[in-house]
């Protein structure tokens, strides 16, 4: 079960940021911002948006997929490491700012997730196979 | 806060936590089976197209919301939803609310409401 969240929510991750990060350049691309066809058609003619719509689909069959045996509660507040990897990557790929409050957040956020990968480690130890 | 805005708030709690429960409902379902029947049997449940409409709906909602409260305030909304989604599992799937697990859900939804304020 450890191996299967792991694998579960790493891809998970990765699917989620290949979809900002693609949303982030169609969205550049396709500038300037309007509420018009012509706009529309910009986004359209660009392949980041279909990365971003594969990046969709790809984080919704894992997203299923985890939900087969993981919590709701835990597993939702787990898959928000997203918050994190979109601001380091905001920062590091796109040079935007990023704040000494936005990186305490995102601290306490990792040690969220620390708390829910040891409660998941003890679940097993504790025998049950399904947890919830 | 507007009345509008509290109504889009309240909108976009129920429709993301009905979302997930749905998503749950049917990524759980036992007759389901594995691979690709299991894929074949979950789309053809009605409720799944319910989670998904669900899902739409929250992003038109979302956008609405931003377009009346400052970004920051709207991401208080992605922390509030940790915690209603962590509740209803509770009532619903009967999900085990361990110290541990309540320890990490929390600091996630802190952690989400302190990266907003920060933006």
């Amino acid at each position: 079960m450890k191996r299967f969240y792991l694998i579960g929510f790493t891809l998970l991750l990765a699917f989620d940021t290949v979809n900002l990060l693609c949303f982030k350049a169609a969205g550049m691309h396709a500038l300037p911002l309007e509420m018009s066809m012509a706009w529309l058609l910009r986004v359209f003619s660009h392949p980041w948006v279909y990365g971003a719509i594969a990046g969709y689909i790809g984080a919704f069959v894992t997203w299923m997929s985890l939900l087969k045996h993981a919590p709701i509660g835990p597993a939702f507040a787990a898959s928000h490491l997203e918050v994190v990897t979109a601001m380091a990557l905001s920062w590091w790929v796109f040079a935007e700012p990023v704040s000494i409050t936005q990186i305490v957040g995102a601290g306490v956020i990792v040690a969220g997730i620390i708390c829910l990968a040891f409660a998941e480690g003890s679940e097993d130890t504790a025998g049950r196979i399904v947890p919830g | 806060m507007h009345g509008l805005a509290l109504a889009l708030l309240i909108a976009y709690v129920v429709l993301d936590t009905a979302g997930q429960l749905v998503f749950k409902a049917v990524a759980s379902d036992g007759r389901a089976g594995d691979g690709l029947a299991r894929w074949r049997y979950m789309l053809a449940r009605p409720w799944i197209w319910v989670g998904i409409g669900c899902y739409v709906a929250v992003f038109l909602v979302w956008i609405a919301f931003l377009s009346l409260v400052p970004l920051s305030e709207g991401v208080l909304l992605g922390a509030l939803n940790i915690v209603a989604i962590m509740v209803a599992g509770r009532i619903l799937f009967h999900e085990r609310l361990t110290p541990l697990r309540v320890t990490g859900i929390l600091l996630v939804a802190a952690g989400v409401a302190i990266v907003g304020a920060g933006s």
